[in-house]
């Protein structure tokens, strides 16, 4: 029986995506100065809460009040943190998973506690959340697509998870 | 048409009708026994209140007991079966239960525990035998189950004119909505009741609010009103025993929403009367349902009992069907009725029925006094509403009584709940009270509750709603008292002599209709809902097909047998092999946490019970947690990287609660630190490598020598970055390498040729067991326990003198250090094997002393030994104990010892 209502767009391809260099940054004191150290530096922001800012080559991510999650080339952030920040890597222990196509809202419902449908969630936004009891961060990065940050342990698991829910996506 | 199947014979259907619509269509009026007396039953209902037709369906693994009939969609090759009898359905030796009423009557059970034990011994083995309906399946569900997300502005639950209009304005003034509706349609009281607002203005409005970007879900029940508006909403994708289309039988959405409309309209009562639960004895509405829906005529000759005007309306639609409406009983005063084309009977209430175990024959009445009555094979039947108030009383939300329609109505929520429709507005109603003999007046026809059961408790003292409840079992089971609770209720305040609304209320809880268990599992119902963590090297040590062993979450090698070895024969050659030459482990698992900042020492001075800020940067050592009340509650190593850079490591076991109590420390205790922690477990695999040639095996794959013991250099292995730190678990001479977990691979393949190259091999988790067993090294969750102090585990010389650590100020309380305490000891088996867990006692009966926390054996000589929490443990070195496990049938006669059976003076870990 085909329920009736919104359309739901199954449209979804699961991509694991190459292992790249990330790190935590943490700002412990002199915020302001640092985030002027930073445009200064880099052309970019640092992000609000639930937003992320750079390019290709430098993203940084926000996650949580005091910590950013830095993809990509880091090696100039310790000289702008100085004595207020540190950086630390943690790529080997994060896998990424791009959801792409018209469904991956959808996708990331199933087993989700995060309002991935909402239209406010759109790209250069940013969440920390659960799916399917794991801890993931997600990153929208385009209209159609949303890269998740899975614990390299529990990634395996994921993405067979979402592998599966893909095929009964409807309703 | 449609082919199903009821209790092996074959018959059709036609699209869209329930199996309930089916069975009346192909004139079965017998469909199940009730549960206690195994009375003949019939199709009372046409929706999830049915308490009488209850079927099996599906077969195998998909099989479904005790589901009702109103209450699933008939698909194509649906096998379903009756319940609840022997041999057959029509002639079941289980109704001579009925012969036994007397005596089967309210809390008969209960009473069954009066008198000598030995008698329930006789009585427990029938009324296992007799008890329950159908049969769950013994085959595992081959289906998988959904749970998914939804956030809305408004959730309105159930799609009849209320929804669908209060659905349709929500959207239109641009909020995010979400529609859903038990039944296959909307609108279902539409159809049955077709008024200006018909099928063309469901469909239209429905249209409207997907353009608006609504959600609709049918066949969606709101099972589940929580806290904060959540509502959880059971989705039915296929059918019960139906095969799902792409796997998913059903869905469970969580519903967060900033409001709730409850549109879920009433539910008809029925009489209570003598045999008022016979086949042919129906709901007027569902009567009418049946002929306006599914074109499904239930009875020819039928009378009408009701106490309001809509029954009428069942009379109209019966007549346009081709039926007779030989009387309507209505227990109002004239003028009530008088305008009716039909014969009208008023002051008029029903006494009992005849008839066979498939259909009804006569209905006798009271009728201004004067008993009367008709020959008829169907009696529909109305008794009132009750609104369906579930989910508003789930939501914390209170009822008002509503006199005129002798209901609850929904009243204030803290929660953002809105009741409207039919289930806010119920039709006005006629109290009648019962007149009939009690003894067959049944209220809950699903557990075989009579009117004379409640008096029954009423007069061995049961007064509250709630006692009554449980004794008689009123308003248990799938329907839970759906159509019971307000017959009850008003028996009671009748008994009372007060008002419906003091004689009390019964709590609804979730779910408001049964929810299969597979639902709630979710994805996880195949595996017990365990993930499985796999270290970064799974791939690597799967190739090798080791015994693996779950810890936690993870999945470890616990050894790598070869040649058909046994764990225990793989486990000691591995023991062995880091004793006499060298061995190396996977040891990815440990908590990590990287310590950075100008305050990194003073920070991890507050967690650590050792000293840290005293460590030289290269240098490393081991230490200790406690918790606030001084318990040790983890250990690890710390190594100073940089002068303001640490690592931290601790248990694989307690990774997550030292990475809470690091961010608690972090966030309350210090955020005035200059530190970041960043917690590494997974950032970092691990490799150990332990044994007698662990120096040659690092120096001949980093060129140079390697740190000394408790110290850390960076290096390169393989072309890849690793940090070498010089640390045992062992006893033997060691190194923990670290390398990012994306490049472990190369670094453990250039490992373990090197190894190999120095006679030596992989080992586990078991070996590692023996080995940290035989050193008396200390593990989280077995010497750790959570009852042990510093001083237990002889670990209170490495406490911070300067104190600030968590637990300092626990450790002054007297208890602490009260003798007589559990201290850490050594156990040396002089007679028996030493089991783990067994008790210390000094004589057979004696009360214990201690007990075992690990038990392994000496690695090259093979002698039993132990670890263990004694009383005064310290004291008692030399002592001779029993070490006893009554459970594994084993004992031993032990010697207390220091807990270091090798290298005690560490030796071993200097070159």
């Amino acid at each position: 029986m085909t329920p009736q209502g919104i359309v739901t767009v199954t449209d979804v391809t699961i991509t694991p995506l190459p292992a790249a260099p990330l790190h935590a940054l943490e700002i412990w004191s002199n915020a302001p100065a640092v985030a002027k150290r930073y445009e200064a530096a880099t052309g970019f922001a640092l992000p609000p809460t639930g937003r992320s800012c750079g390019s290709d080559a430098l993203r940084l991510i926000r996650y949580e009040p005091t910590v950013w999650l830095v993809e990509g080339d880091a090696s100039a952030l310790p000289t702008i943190l100085g004595e207020d920040g540190a950086i630390t890597a943690i790529g080997g222990g994060i896998v990424r998973v791009r959801i792409s196509g018209k469904g991956w809202r959808t996708l990331l419902m199933e087993g989700g506690v995060f309002d991935a449908e909402n239209p406010a969630f759109t790209p250069g936004s940013s969440a920390a959340t659960i799916i399917e009891h794991v801890a993931v961060r997600l990153h929208v990065v385009s209209d159609d697509a949303c890269d998740v940050y899975s614990p390299a342990s529990f990634s395996t698991g994921l993405v067979h998870f979402w592998e599966v829910a893909e095929g009964s996506l409807v309703g | 048409m449609i082919n199903f199947t009821f209790d092996g014979k074959a018959y059709q259907a036609r699209e869209g009708d329930t199996l309930a619509a089916a069975l009346l269509r192909n004139g079965i009026g017998l469909v199940g026994r009730s549960f206690k007396y195994h009375r003949p039953r019939g199709i009372m209902t046409a929706g999830v209140e049915e308490p009488n037709a209850l079927v099996t369906l599906g077969e195998g693994g998909r099989t479904e007991p005790n589901t009702r009939a109103t209450d699933v969609f008939v698909y194509e090759g649906l096998v379903t079966k009756s319940q609840n009898r022997w041999p057959n359905l029509s002639f079941d030796l289980g109704a001579l239960l009925g012969l036994a009423a007397p005596i089967l009557s309210a809390g008969f059970y209960y009473k069954t525990f009066f008198g000598p034990a030995k008698r329930w011994m006789l009585y427990e083995y029938f009324i296992r035998k007799a008890a329950g309906l159908g049969n769950a399946p013994t085959q595992s569900d081959p289906d998988r189950f959904s749970q998914r997300a939804a956030f809305c502005d408004m959730l309105v639950v159930g799609a009849g004119p209320a929804g669908l209009s209060a659905a349709l304005e929500a959207a239109e003034a641009g909020k995010r909505i979400i529609l859903v509706e038990q039944d296959s349609i909307l609108g279902p009281s539409l159809i049955r009741d077709p008024q200006t607002q018909g099928a063309q203005w469901i469909e239209a409005t429905a249209a409207r609010i997907v353009a608006l970007g609504g959600r609709i879900l049918i066949r969606t029940t709101a099972s589940g009103y929580w806290e904060h508006d959540l509502v959880t909403l059971t989705q039915r994708i296929a059918e019960p025993g139906q095969v799902p289309v792409d796997g998913v039988a059903q869905r469970l959405w969580h519903v967060r929403t900033g409001q709730v409309i409850l549109a879920t309209g009433s539910i008809e009562r029925p009489m209570a009367f003598a045999d008022n639960d016979r086949p042919g004895v129906m709901l007027s509405q569902a009567v009418r349902t049946y002929v306006q829906r599914f074109g499904v005529v239930p009875g020819k000759r039928v009378v009408i009992a009701t106490n309001n005007d809509d029954a009428y309306q069942t009379a109209h639609a019966l007549k346009a069907a081709g039926a007779q409406i030989v009387a309507i009983l209505d227990a109002r005063p004239a003028p009530a009725g008088s305008g009716s084309v039909f014969p009208v009977h008023n002051n008029a209430v029903p006494l009992s029925t005849k008839g066979a175990r498939h259909c009804l024959k006569s209905v006798s009445a009271l009728v201004d006094g004067s008993p009367k009555s008709w020959n008829t094979d169907l009696l529909a039947v109305s008794g009132g509403f009750t609104p369906v108030v579930h989910l508003h009383m789930q939501a914390g939300g209170t009822l008002d009584w509503n006199d005129a329609a002798q209901a609850f109505v929904s009243a204030i929520s803290r929660q953002n709940v809105t009741t409207i429709g039919g289930a806010a507005n119920p039709e006005q109603v006629f109290n009648v009270t019962p007149i009939s003999k009690p003894k067959k007046s049944f209220v809950d026809f699903q557990n075989d509750v009579t009117l004379a059961d409640i008096d029954l408790a009423w007069a061995e003292g049961y007064r509250s709603v709630e006692h009554l409840k449980r004794y008689t079992t009123l308003g248990m089971a799938t329907d839970q008292g759906k159509l019971s609770n307000m017959a009850a209720l008003g028996r009671l305040a009748e008994k009372q002599n007060v008002a419906i609304p003091e004689a009390g209320l019964t709590t609804f809880r979730p779910p408001y209709t049964p929810v299969t268990m597979g639902l709630l599992a979710g994805t996880g119902a195949k595996d017990g809902g365990a993930h499985v963590r796999r270290l970064a090297l799974y791939d690597v040590h799967a190739a090798k097909n080791p015994i693996w062993q779950p810890l936690g979450y993870w999945f470890r090698p616990r050894a790598y047998p070869v040649g058909g070895e046994t764990l225990a024969q793989a486990a000691l050659r591995e023991a062995r092999a880091v004793r006499n030459t060298v061995g190396m482990t996977d040891v990815s698992t440990l908590a990590k946490f990287e310590v950075s900042g100008p305050d990194a020492a003073a920070f991890l001075e507050i967690i650590c019970a050792t000293t840290v800020s005293k460590l030289a940067v290269g240098r490393g050592r081991y230490t200790f947690m406690l918790r606030e009340d001084g318990m040790v509650f983890d250990d690890g190593t710390v190594w100073r990287l940089a002068e303001n850079r640490f690592l931290l490591t601790s248990s694989t076991g307690g990774a997550d609660k030292m990475a809470a109590l690091i961010s608690y420390v972090r966030q309350y205790l210090a955020p005035h630190l200059r530190v970041s922690a960043v917690n590494v477990q997974e950032h970092y695999a691990g490799i150990a490598v332990a044994g007698t040639n662990a120096k040659a095996v690092l120096t001949g794959l980093i060129g140079e020598e390697p740190p000394r013991h408790m110290s850390t250099v960076p290096a390169m292995i393989a072309g890849v970055p690793v940090l070498i730190l010089a640390a045992s678990y062992s006893g033997e001479r060691a190194f923990e390498v670290y390398v990012e977990g994306t490049h472990a691979a190369p670094v453990w393949a250039a490992l373990e040729g090197a190894v190999t190259a120095q006679s030596g091999c992989l080992y586990g988790l078991e070996a590692m067991e023996f080995l940290r067993i035989e050193k008396g090294h200390l593990v989280v969750g077995g010497e750790v326990d959570g009852r042990m102090t510093p001083h237990d585990l002889a670990l209170d010389k490495m406490l911070n003198k300067a104190g600030g650590y968590i637990g300092a100020s626990g450790l002054h309380r007297p208890a602490l250090s009260a003798p007589g305490r559990r201290q850490l000891v050594g156990l040396e088996a002089i007679e028996g094997i030493i089991a783990e867990g067994a008790m210390l006692i000094t004589r057979t009966g004696a009360s214990p002393h201690g007990h075992v926390s690990a038990a392994g054996l000496r690695i090259i000589e093979g002698s039993s030994i132990a670890l263990g929490q004694l009383e005064g443990g310290f004291a008692r070195m030399g002592e001779e104990l029993i070490a006893s496990s009554p459970t594994r049938q084993m004992q031993a006669r032990v010697c207390v010892v220091a807990p270091h059976f090798y290298d005690a003076a560490g030796d071993r870990y200097r070159d």
